[in-house]
C-alpha cells in the first residue's frame, strides 16, 4: 500500500504593499516559520528543502541557493530547482517523499517584484532573454524599446483563442469582474463591473490593464511528508493525490497558440494519478492561472472543466462563481491578488489546501473535498503544472 | 517504498572551449547518443530532467525551455535543476527520484552548459554573489578557492607538489579520452612553474572553461531487466549543503568540509558500504582544482582524512593503482562545463561496463562512487553505483 504524500504545514506571506523593508530571504523565512509552526516541527525535523527561483528576475545567478538558510536546509539534503515555476517545487518534493517516506520536506518559493523596476520593463527584457536567440528573439525587435512586448505576445494568443472559440472581449472581461470581486470577499464595494474593465487602458487588443495581472511580492512554503508521519503531526493534513507537469515547444513560432497543450498534458498525468475521470464533476474548486483573463478560459478548457463550446455559457451562468458547481479562482486569482511570478504557482496549492481544511476565511467553498491547483509559467514559453489535492 | 533504479545508457560528446553548436544542438546530440547506446527510442522516454548551472552563461533565461523538443521531452514532464557545479550529481539524483518514487519508468537526464556565449565566464560567474554584502569584496572563483586551498594545505600539511601530481595524473589520463578538451603530457615542474591565479592555486591546478553536455538514461528495475542482462544500479545517493553565508558556515575551517563528509556518509549508508577504501573499486571525483580532488577523496573516505597527499604520492589513485581516480581525466583533463560535470557519473558507468576505451582501468570495476561540488561553494552531492 503506497504511502500517500501530505501537506502538513502551510506558510504564505503576501504583503499588501511592496515589501521594501524585507529582503526576500526574510520574506521566505517568515513563510517557512509559519509552515513549520503549523506542522509543529523544528529545523532539526526537516529532512529536505527544495526551492524554485528565476535568476533573471532576481538579478543574481544561482539565486535559488540563497533561500537555503531561510528554509531550514543547512546541512540537510536539498535539491534546488531553478527556472521552473513555484509549483514545481511541490512536484520535486512529492517525488522525494515517495522515494523516502521518512522525510519531512520543505518546498518553497519567493518573489520580490518590488526590487525591480515598477513599470515592469525588466519583465519585458526577461521575455526576450527567454527566447531562443537565433530565430525567435529577433521577433522582439518589432516592439520598440520592448515596451508593451508582453501585451503584444499575450494578444496574439488571445486572438487565436477567441478566433477558434468564438469568445468575445466581454467574455474575457467577465473573468476579470469575477476574480476582482472574489478578491474582496465580504466587501461592500463590489469591484469594477464589465464596463469599467472594458474601459481600462488598452495595451494590445484584447489585452487591457484590468485583464492582465499586475506583479507583486510574495513568499510561500509548504511542508510535505508521508501519510504515516502526517498522522502524528498536529495539523489537519491535506493529501496530494496527483501531480503532472509538461512543456510545449519553447520556440514561439512552433506552437499552436490558441490551445494550452501543456496544461492538457499536465492535467492528464495528475488526473491519472489521482484517479479522476470526470474532472468537471469530481473537482470541488480550482485555483488556476489567470495571468491574463483569456488564460483562465484557455485553462478551464484544457483542464476539462467544460467543453469548448460551453465556455461562454458556463461563465455567464455562474458555473465558475464562488457559489457555482465548480468555483474557479475563488481566491481572486492572479488578477485579483497580483502575480508574484514563479511563487504564485505554489500559493495556488496553498489556497486549495486551505479550502480543503475549511480555513479559507471569507471565501470558503462549503464542503470542499477535492481541489485542483494549476500554474502556467508565463510568456514566452509554454509550461504548466497541475496538482490534485483532497481532504484528510 | 523506493524502487530500484538503474543506469541503462549514457550520451557523450566532445568537450570544447567553444562549441559552434547551440544549447539545443548540444542537448540533441547527447540525447540521441544515449538513445542509440541504450537501444531505446524517443517514445520510450517518459520524462526529462535537465541540469544546468548558470543561465547567464549562455544568455538564455530558463535555457532548458529552448531544448524541450531536442531532448525528447516535448509535451512530457520536464524539469530543470541547478545547484551550480554539484548539478553534476544532484540532477541525476533528481532523476533517481523520478523513478524511485514510482512516477516514471524511463527518464532521460541531460546536463549541459555553454560557457562561451559571453565576454568572460568569470565575469558572469561573479553575478552569483550577494549584492549587498559580498559583491563589494570582489571575490571570484580562483580567489575563493585559494582561500579554501590554503586552509586545506595548512590543516593537513598537503603540499603544492602533491597538488601538482594530481594535475599531471588527470591531464595525462585525458590523453586516452576522445571527448577531452585539454589532454596534456605534463611534468610536476610544468605545473609548479605555471602562473598563480591566487596562491596556492596555479593555472595548471585549474580546470578549463568549457562548452559541453552529457546524458544519462535511468530506468526502473523491471524495465532495466528487460533492456539489459547487466544493469548498473544506483545504490546510494547523498547530498549536503552548508550555509550560503560564508560568515555563517557551520564549519569555520574550510580545510575540512563537513557537508561533503555528510553527503558521502548518506550515500554509503544507503549503499550499505562501511569501508569505501576496500569496497569502492573506482572513483570519478569532482576536480575543478587539484586540491578539490584531494579534499573530496578524503570526504568520500577513499583515503584517510588528511591522507590525500600520501594517496597521490603512493600512486593509489593512478589509472593502474589500487583505487583509480579520474582515469577519464576528470574535469581538469576533460573539461568543466559547470552544470555538465555529470560526465563523472558517465565515466563511472563506462568503467563498470568495460566500455571506457583507452581510459579503461586494468582492474575489475563493480562499484564506483562519484561526486559533484558547487552551490555557493557549499553543496556536495554523491552517488554510488554498481552491480549487485
Amino acid at each position: 500500500m503506497k504511502d500517500r504524500v501530505c501537506i502538513v504545514g502551510i506558510g504564505v506571506v503576501e504583503p499588501p504593499e511592496p515589501a521594501v523593508d524585507l529582503s526576500h530571504k526574510e520574506l521566505l523565512f517568515q513563510a517557512t516559520r509559519q509552515a513549520m509552526d503549523e506542522a509543529g516541527i523544528e529545523r532539526r525535523d526537516i529532512g529536505g528543502a527544495i526551492t524554485t527561483s528565476y535568476d533573471f528576475l532576481e538579478g543574481r545567478s544561482l539565486s535559488n541557493q540563497y533561500t537555503l538558510d531561510s528554509i531550514g536546509g543547512v546541512m540537510k539534503p536539498c535539491d534546488l530547482r531553478l527556472g521552473d515555476d513555484g509549483i514545481y517545487s511541490l512536484f520535486a518534493g512529492f517525488m522525494e517523499v515517495l522515494a523516502d517516506p521518512s522525510l519531512i520536506v520543505v518546498v518553497a518559493s519567493v518573489q520580490k517584484a518590488s526590487e525591480r523596476d515598477a513599470q515592469g520593463l525588466g519583465f519585458q527584457k526577461l521575455i526576450t532573454d527567454a527566447m531562443e536567440p537565433a530565430f525567435s528573439r529577433p521577433l522582439c525587435q518589432s516592439v520598440p524599446g520592448l515596451i508593451g512586448l508582453e501585451a503584444v505576445l499575450a494578444s496574439m494568443e488571445a486572438r487565436a483563442f477567441m478566433d477558434r472559440t468564438g469568445l468575445t472581449e466581454e467574455d474575457l472581461a467577465a473573468v476579470a469582474v469575477k476574480n476582482l470581486k472574489n478578491a474582496r470577499p465580504g466587501s461592500k464595494k463590489k469591484g469594477p463591473d464589465l464596463k469599467e474593465i472594458l474601459g481600462s487602458e488598452l495595451l494590445s487588443w484584447p489585452i487591457r490593464r484590468a485583464t492582465k495581472a499586475r506583479e507583486t511580492d510574495a513568499a510561500c512554503a509548504l511542508i510535505l511528508t508521508s501519510e504515516r508521519r502526517a498522522a502524528r503531526l498536529s495539523q489537519e493534513p491535506v493529501f496530494v493525490d496527483g501531480v503532472g507537469w509538461s512543456s510545449d515547444h519553447g520556440h514561439f513560432f512552433l506552437r499552436e497558440h490558441s490551445r494550452a497543450a501543456e496544461t492538457v498534458m499536465a492535467a492528464r498525468q495528475a488526473y491519472r494519478l489521482a484517479g479522476l475521470r470526470r474532472p468537471d464533476q469530481e473537482i470541488d474548486l480550482a485555483e488556476i492561472s489567470d495571468w491574463y483573463a483569456h488564460r483562465e478560459l484557455m485553462h478551464c478548457e484544457a483542464l476539462g472543466f467544460c467543453e469548448t463550446q460551453d465556455l461562454a455559457r458556463c461563465l455567464a451562468e455562474g458555473v465558475f462563481d464562488q457559489d457555482g458547481p465548480l468555483p474557479v479562482n475563488v481566491s481572486g486569482g492572479l488578477l485579483g491578488l497580483g502575480n508574484a511570478i514563479g511563487t504564485s504557482g505554489l500559493i495556488r496549492v496553498a489556497q486549495v489546501a486551505r479550502q480543503l481544511q475549511g480555513r479559507a476565511n471569507g471565501s470558503q467553498v462549503p464542503g470542499a473535498k477535492v481541489g485542483l491547483a494549476h500554474s502556467w509559467s508565463g510568456p514566452p514559453v509554454a509550461t504548466a503544472g497541475v496538482a490534485v489535492l483532497s481532504r484528510w | 517504498m523506493a524502487r530500484r533504479v538503474a543506469i541503462v545508457g549514457v550520451g557523450m560528446q566532445k568537450y570544447e572551449f567553444h562549441k559552434t553548436q547551440t544549447v539545443e544542438e548540444m542537448i540533441f546530440e547527447v540525447a540521441l547518443d544515449a538513445l542509440e547506446r541504450s537501444k531505446l527510442s524517443r517514445d520510450d522516454i517518459e520524462a526529462v530532467v535537465f541540469g544546468s548551472a548558470v543561465d547567464a552563461m549562455c544568455g538564455i533565461h530558463n535555457s532548458d525551455k529552448v531544448a524541450i523538443a531536442a531532448s525528447g521531452g516535448l509535451l512530457k514532464p520536464t524539469m530543470r535543476n541547478s545547484t551550480s557545479g554539484s548539478t553534476a550529481i544532484s540532477t541525476p539524483i533528481l532523476g533517481y527520484d523520478h523513478v524511485a518514487s514510482g512516477l516514471h519508468d524511463i527518464v532521460m537526464v541531460i546536463c549541459y552548459e555553454k560557457m562561451s556565449e559571453n565576454e568572460a565566464a568569470q565575469k558572469v560567474f561573479s553575478t552569483v554573489y550577494d549584492e549587498v554584502f559580498v559583491r563589494p569584496i570582489g571575490l571570484n572563483v580562483p580567489i575563493q578557492c585559494s582561500l579554501e586551498a590554503r586552509a586545506y594545505l595548512h590543516r593537513y600539511g598537503i603540499t603544492e607538489r602533491q597538488m601538482a601530481k594530481v594535475s599531471v595524473k588527470n591531464r595525462g589520463n585525458a590523453l586516452g579520452n576522445p571527448y577531452a578538451q585539454l589532454p596534456m603530457k605534463l611534468t610536476i615542474e610544468d605545473v609548479l612553474a605555471s602562473p598563480y591565479l591566487s596562491w596556492p592555486v596555479k593555472l595548471l591546478d585549474t580546470s578549463p572553461v568549457t562548452d559541453g553536455a552529457r546524458a544519462v538514461i535511468l530506468a526502473s528495475e523491471d524495465v532495466a531487466r528487460e533492456i539489459t542482462d547487466d544493469p548498473v544500479w544506483i545504490k546510494g545517493v547523498g547530498r549536503g549543503a552548508d550555509s550560503v553565508w560564508f560568515m555563517g558556515r557551520k564549519n569555520y575551517d574550510l580545510g575540512r568540509l563537513d557537508y561533503a563528509y555528510l553527503a558521502g556518509k548518506q550515500a554509503y549508508d544507503m549503499a550499505g558500504i562501511k569501508n569505501p577504501m576496500t569496497e569502492i573499486d573506482y572513483a570519478e571525483v569532482y576536480d575543478p582544482f587539484t586540491y578539490k580532488e584531494m579534499q573530496h577523496c578524503e570526504a568520500m573516505g577513499l583515503c584517510p582524512e588528511g591522507g590525500a597527499g600520501r594517496m597521490i604520492d603512493e600512486g593509489v589513485s593512478l589509472k593502474d593503482g589500487p583505487l583509480p581516480v579520474n582515469a577519464s581525466g576528470g574535469l581538469m583533463g576533460e573539461g568543466n562545463p559547470i552544470g555538465a560535470g555529470m560526465s563523472r557519473l558517465c565515466w563511472c558507468y563506462l568503467q563498470i561496463k568495460g566500455e571506457a576505451g583507452d581510459c579503461q582501468v586494468p582492474k575489475e570495476v563493480n562499484t564506483a562512487v562519484t561526486n559533484g561540488w558547487g552551490g555557493m561553494y557549499q553543496y556536495n552531492a554523491v552517488m554510488v553505483i554498481g552491480r549487485d
